[in-house]
């Protein structure tokens, strides 16, 4: 019997394999696929943390981006058409306890494996978009980084051009940030006579330096600080700075998170009724399912996401299109979920890209760097123009920057602009447990 | 000033609590089989998923669902007693390898299936909160509270008033004498690995209502679990409420008074001095005696 069936699981795998070895060689000699080898398509690299909800949904904008470009021909190379391909490594750097050396092995593994020709999206933490920019400058690979935010970057790219300037940004800075929000905190001193404010933030390099600079400012403005704390990634009981921030008056809150666990603060902020005006960056708080999820305990929040991309924004019609393709492709569902800081930016730094390598004309590194520096093009995000240190520019009129956006949480469950000016709605109101 | 104290001594309670409630399946396995079952982070998380799914998926109301999931991890726990741990049973590190593993294929099962958006919870027992002494505190976590210290007392009734609790502790002590005594040790390591397996579907049913299921909550109940049980004793029901009481007290008092910064530090500062001064915990027994030896 025990023979019996071994003869059969013999003849079984030896069938399977003849038959996958004559599948082989015919799809080796069709005539497509060698009209397909003749033409090598340009590889994009997206290592970054794919487990997190913007590395998640900034992969699916590079592959939306990928699909349009592609179904339309692709990208002109000298004349000769070439279809983008997407090759992504997950580089966990958003996970607590990840080595930086983790997620830079992980982008070399790519790069050396895969050779893309351009790398988008990116590093996650500043942390290791930073550490990576020696390991690009030695393989001069094109990058457009669309997640990780310290003003860091753009200090290491001034300080020796030649060597990093294979290096870009799409998405907003923290510089951009702090004064977006300073921006909505003049609004809550002029219109609420807000003068006392509290900062929480996840100890990490992006949130500790926009927390910092809005400690600054608002020091600088003559506005009181209540406290400010800082949380190490994965905290999760918030009661210590919320109790502070009870008894020392504040009226403004002010949280700048990106981690799954941040979303009890405001949860913890209602239970223990803290009077105050909650006003920042909570990456739970940012998808439409937010109200459901925390049992309509975030009304009132007013939540800045970073860059255009998970709301369709009027003023700025490529938002619009790209919701609706977004939608189509992935389903409501997801578009619902989108991330507020990664996928608009990710969407871009795509069409960017290949605009650049149809102006060089070829896929020469340094030919493309030259080309993108010139980008002048509508995105999702707004007008795409870098600096002189390979950022994108950010403002409030979408038709000469790109723009963040921010809305406030309103009862039965929506997300209503409220900045900037062009794209708002209405204006920041108290909620209901703030007004008398 | 008077504002923080009163606030540092309510949640200082609620985090103690939690604290207990997170580790009360880890050290009942262990006082009562001698098995530590590191996969521990990985069932609390997969109450949550289960519950999230059987919500949202077959609609059930939260009482069946919250049972169902109770029932199952309670099972899996026997399952991996069963599968897993027997053939590796009294080789104490290739138990831990083993169940550490189980846990995080779990845990990384859950990211590789994408479960790692922003709308996985559970739902609140009951919504609202009460004022005490001018502390706000929610309902969910007075719960929490209760369930803790309820749980606590009917485990130290159990395994030191019935016969199934005190067979249990016996195989503990001493395998071989309980073995002479009729009490089948694989019985008795599976029971007590489906118990705290079950205990730890409670923990996550009472506990992730205050926020969000995420991945990364697996590894930190694990740690927090290490943290309670080494220093108030691996198999002590009374070292675990005094470990949960000082190292909830402590982890609120650091970030009130120094900062929230370092509030993590405090469950590795646990395990490590807890370590070094004394390896059974403040109430541990079993190595006592070779300690002093």
């Amino acid at each position: 019997m025990k023979r019996k069936t071994l003869i059969s699981v013999t003849l079984a795998f030896v069938a399977v394999f003849l038959i996958s070895a004559a599948g082989c060689g015919k799809q080796a000699t069709t005539p497509e696929k060698t009209a397909e080898k003749a033409v090598q398509p340009i590889v994009l690299g997206v290592p970054t943390a794919l487990g997190s909800i913007e590395g998640a949904d900034s992969l699916r904008a590079v592959q939306l981006a990928v699909e349009e470009i592609n179904a339309k021909g692709g990208v002109s190379v000298g004349g000769v058409k070439r279809p983008f391909e997407v090759v992504s490594i997950d580089t966990r750097e958003h996970e607590p306890g990840i080595p930086a050396h983790d997620a830079l092995a992980a982008l070399e593994k790519l790069i050396t494996e895969k050779k893309p020709n351009a790398i988008v999206v990116g590093a996650f933490r500043s942390e290791i978009l930073l550490s990576s920019m020696d390991l690009i400058s030695r393989y001069k690979i094109p990058y457009i980084c669309t997640i990780a935010m310290s003003p860091e970057f753009e200090k290491k790219l001034e300080g020796n051009y030649e060597k990093y300037k294979y290096m870009f940004r799409m998405c907003l800075n923290s510089p951009y940030f702090v004064d977006n929000l300073t921006k909505a905190m003049e609004f809550t001193e002029k219109k609420f006579s807000f003068k006392k404010v509290y900062f929480i933030n996840q100890d990490v390099l992006w949130a500790k330096a926009t927390a910092d600079a809005l400690e600054k400012w608002a020091r600088d403005n003559g506005w009181e600080v209540v406290g400010h704390d800082a949380y190490p990634t994965g905290a999760s009981d918030f009661s210590s700075s919320l109790n502070k921030a009870k008894a020392g008056g504040a009226q403004l809150l002010m949280p700048i998170f990106d981690m799954p666990q941040s979303g009890v603060l405001v949860k913890q902020a209602r239970t223990m009724k803290v009077p105050a005006l909650i006003v920042g960056h909570i990456s739970p708080m940012g998808p439409g399912t937010a109200w459901e999820t925390f049992e309509g305990e975030v009304e009132g929040m007013v939540h800045f996401i970073h860059e255009i991309g998970p709301m369709p924004v009027k003023a700025v019609p490529r938002s619009v299109e790209f919701n609706e393709n977004y939608g189509k492709k992935y389903g409501e569902e997801l578009r619902l979920k989108l991330s507020g800081h990664g996928p608009g930016p990710s969407y871009d730094a795509v069409y960017a890209l290949a605009g650049a390598i149809e102006r060089a004309g070829s896929l020469d590194p340094d030919a493309i760097v030259a080309a993108l520096e010139k980008t002048d093009m509508d995105g999702v995000i707004g007008k795409i123009k870098f600096n002189r240190n390979h950022q994108v520019i950010y403002g409030v009129n979408p038709k000469e920057t790109a723009i963040s956006f921010a809305f406030q949480w309103k009862a039965p469950g929506v997300r209503v602009p409220v900045f900037p000016e062009v794209a708002a709605e209405v204006e920041i109101e108290l909620p209901p447990y703030m007004k008398k | 000033m008077e504002g923080n104290l009163v606030n540092v001594l309510i949640y200082g309670l609620v985090n103690s609590a939690v604290l207990m409630l997170t580790s009360l399946g880890f050290s009942l396995t262990f006082g009562l089989s001698g098995v530590a079952n590191f996969a521990h982070g990985g069932l609390y998380l997969f109450t949550g998923y289960i519950t999230w799914m059987f919500l949202h998926y077959l609609g059930l109301p939260f009482l069946p669902a919250a049972l169902f999931s109770i029932v199952i991890v309670g099972l899996i726990g026997t399952v991996i007693y069963r599968l897993i741990l027997m053939p590796v049973r009294g080789i104490v590190l290739s138990e831990v390898i083993a169940t550490f593993a189980v846990g995080v294929a779990i845990l990384e099962f859950f990211r590789w299936r994408g479960f790692v958006t922003y709308e996985f919870n559970l739902p609140s027992f009951v919504k609202g909160s009460i004022t005490i002494a001018g502390v706000n505190v929610d309902y969910q976590r007075l719960f929490i509270i209760a369930i803790g210290i309820g749980l606590a007392v009917f485990l130290w009734i159990f395994s030191h008033y019935t016969k199934t609790g005190l067979a249990l502790r016996g195989m503990a002590q001493d395998e071989y004498t309980a073995l002479s005594l009729g009490i089948e040790s694989d019985w008795a390591a599976g029971l007590s690995m489906a118990l705290g397996s079950a205990l730890a579907a409670v923990a996550a049913l009472a506990i992730l209502p205050l926020g969000l299921i995420s991945i990364n909550i697996g590894y930190d109940v694990l740690l927090v679990a290490l943290a309670v049980t080494v220093l108030g004793g691996l198999e002590s029901t009374v070292g675990l409420m005094v470990a949960s009481l000082l190292l909830g007290y402590a982890v609120i008092i650091t970030g009130t008074y120094l900062s929230p910064h370092w509030m993590e530090v405090v469950y590795l500062a646990a395990i490590v001095l807890g370590l070094a001064i004394k390896p059974s915990g403040l109430f541990g027994k079993f190595k006592e005696l070779e300690e002093r030896v």
